[in-house]
């Protein structure tokens, strides 16, 4: 047996060879005395890179929930914020304002993903069964609920400051600043990778099957004796456990956490990634979500050499990222590399 | 602050959002789509009024009409270039595209008016008609401690005019009752003769007019920013869904009952509390939804 026929065949072995090729990169720069050393004009790259990472596992989530079962949700954003406050609420200690109860983080990433799954379980249990356009109501407005409890609890969520000395383990380990970024990028990047094989594995399976036969036609895949109701809140569970875990690391890699990381913006930046790259689409989705973030990436560098303001900059920024989202749904409604007869919409 | 008081307030908030709730209701019943972008359309009209009054200078009743007009533009021409060839892919597209224009909207407002608030002259927002008794600015000493302001004066009134003149319009005249006709069944209304497509321009050009006015009335009670109209479109929302999406007399029974749950609970909330009441609202919205999703008078928005 050659070393040819151990490789993967399929995406999900490929994705996961990668994530474990990262995390082992990345432990490497974390626990040896190995530093790497970033030359400031790629900060930018990196920590919009992090970023990107963290939105990817959001945007697995929700394809899983809208690209394969159909479901609308407009509060991803409500998960990923759950998830972020259980861990800096769990492990923070000495926080300035909010409860910090000082917990070994990873007792509190574990609680950040409960959390957001038993919320996503909540929400699901109680709206899933709305139309298309309500559920997508219902959701954006859970995720409003929390957003206005976060700022005016100060009390439990540390209000407009948020909470603050969350455990930063990677950058412990690591010691420089460079090192943290390099070493956080890899580490998220594997994360990512993992949930990548994990999502496609499923979606794959004769399960995934079943989730697109449920975003196709309800009536018929239940005629055919699924429990639509139960894959349904199967496939929103699973997305929204995800997001739990995306915002959780993402509290442990910013140390602080405030309700400006969470508005709705997370959302429609996911969702235009989503629909741009094809939803329904794992590679697509990702791809989506790069040029959209990668736009972010792009106006920081016009700024510099914009005739305009940061502020008119941010604002033009803005109505493009919005007249992307209107362009793709009346031009290309399966995105770049989605399949349009897969999804069903006239393209 | 008495509790009399509160329901002033409760009444007062109610009524702009019923002004913009009925536009917003109308769209859902007859164009078959939730416009998110519809919280927009009351800052232009905000905004539209008090260039008017500022620029021009013209009083403020003239501004609101020229704001009204500038609202129903404005809602028809989006709607043509946007939803109007969309409109058979279904609800969701229709509310995404509403949710991209909005972002796109509110930040070209943003990028005209800039970030900080504008308010209306207040020279020019003395209510003076010729011939008619002169309102008083500031305000007026009901009963006992109850105070209403001559601005709440006016948003009460204006509620009260929109909603006679909406009734007539909907019953009486052809293009209000082929809006019905069509809310009710749209290829049974097509099929009768009536122009779908100029029956849903009217009604975008009427949700525009209502936006631009609530747009107005809020101008009038308190300072506008761009964010302003993105502000209230929950509570639009929450007000339509609670009445029964698609019902006019719902939207507005339910805007009264947004509007009064937000200033009782700011009345008994603690102090530092009084943040959560638009959670309250959302609250609301999402119980209404899975209780009886239908609303007080609406359709089914329930799957089979």
């Amino acid at each position: 047996m050659s070393l040819t026929d151990r490789l993967p065949e399929d995406d999900s072995g490929w994705a996961f060879l990668f994530g474990a090729g990262c995390v082992l990169l990345a432990a490497l720069f974390a626990l040896t005395p190995l530093v790497a050393s970033v030359p400031g004009a790629l900060y930018v790259f990196i920590e919009v890179g992090i970023l990107f990472v963290v939105y990817g596992m959001l945007v697995l989530g929700l394809d899983l929930q809208y690209g394969h079962t159909g479901l609308v949700n407009f509060g991803h954003v409500v998960f990923f914020a759950v998830g972020a406050y259980t861990v800096a609420m769990v492990s923070a200690q000495d926080s300035f304002a909010g409860i910090s109860l000082g917990y070994p983080w990873p007792l509190a990433l574990v609680a950040g993903v409960l959390v957001a799954a038993l919320l996503g379980a909540a929400v699901g249990a109680t709206s899933l069964r709305l139309r298309d356009d309500f559920l997508a109501i219902a959701t954006l407005a859970t995720a409003e609920i929390f957003y206005t409890l976060f700022v005016n609890f100060r009390g439990i969520f540390g209000g407009n400051t948020g909470i603050l000395g969350v455990p930063q383990p990677v950058a412990d380990l690591a010691g420089d600043g460079d090192t943290t970024l390099v070493a956080t990028l890899l580490l998220f990047g594997g994360i990512t990778a993992f949930a990548f094989a994990a999502v496609t594995r499923l979606t794959e399976a004769p399960y995934g099957r079943v989730l697109r036969a449920i975003r196709a036609d309800e009536l018929v895949t239940r005629s055919v004796g699924k429990s639509v109701f139960t894959y349904k809140m199967q496939a929103f569970v699973y997305g929204a456990a995800l997001a739990g875990l995306a915002g959780g690391l993402f509290a442990l890699y910013t140390g602080a956490i405030s309700p400006g990381f969470f508005t709705i913006h997370v959302t429609v930046t996911v969702w235009i990634g989503m629909l741009l790259g094809g939803a329904s689409n794992h590679r697509a989705v990702l791809a989506g979500l790069a040029i959209i973030m990668g736009l972010r990436l792009l106006s920081r560098f016009a700024l510099d050499v914009a005739p305009v303001s940061a502020d008119a900059f941010a604002s033009i920024r803005l109505i493009v990222v919005g007249m992307i989202l209107v362009a793709i749904i009346r031009y290309r409604p399966a995105g770049i590399w989605g399949d349009a007869r897969e999804l069903g919409v006239d393209s | 602050m008495g509790l009399a008081q509160n329901l002033v307030f409760g009444l007062v908030t109610g009524s702009y959002i019923a002004i913009a709730a009925i536009g917003f209701t109308l769209i859902y019943g007859i164009v078959n789509m939730i416009n998110f972008a519809y919280g927009e359309y009351l800052t232009i009209g905000a905004f539209i009024a008090i260039l008017t009054v500022g620029v021009l200078p013209l009083p403020l009743p003239v501004a609101a009409v020229v704001a009204m007009a500038g609202g129903g533009l404005v809602s028809l021409v989006l709607a043509r270039a946007f939803f109007t060839p969309i409109n058979d892919t279904g609800p969701v597209p229709m509310l995404l595209t509403s949710i991209g224009l909005g972002l796109a909207l509110r930040n070209a407002i943003r990028l005209t008016a800039g970030r900080s608030a504008r308010y209306f002259d207040t020279e020019t927002t003395t209510y003076r008609f010729d011939g008619l008794p002169e309102l008083p600015v500031g305000p007026v000493n009901l009963l006992g401690d109850l105070f209403v302001t001559s601005q709440q004066l006016v948003v009460l009134a204006s509620a009260v005019v929109v909603f006679l003149v909406l009734h007539a319009l909907l019953t009486r005249t052809d293009v209000g009752i082929a809006m019905r006709a069509m809310g009710d069944n749209e290829s049974l209304a097509r099929v009768r003769g009536i122009d779908t497509q100029r029956i849903r321009d009217s009604v975008w050009i009427l949700a525009g007019v209502l936006a631009a006015l609530a747009g107005v009335l809020v101008g009038v009670q308190t300072n506008v920013n761009a964010d302003t109209g993105f502000g209230y479109i929950l509570q639009i929302l929450a007000a339509a869904i609670l009445g029964g999406a698609g019902s006019v007399y719902g939207a507005i029974a339910g805007s009264y009952i947004i509007g009064l749950v937000l200033a009782l609970s700011a009345a008994f909330l603690p102090s530092g509390m009084t943040g959560i009441s638009s959670a309250v609202a959302f609250l609301i919205l999402v119980v209404v939804l899975l209780i009886k999703p239908s609303g007080i008078a609406g359709q089914e928005v329930r799957e089979a």
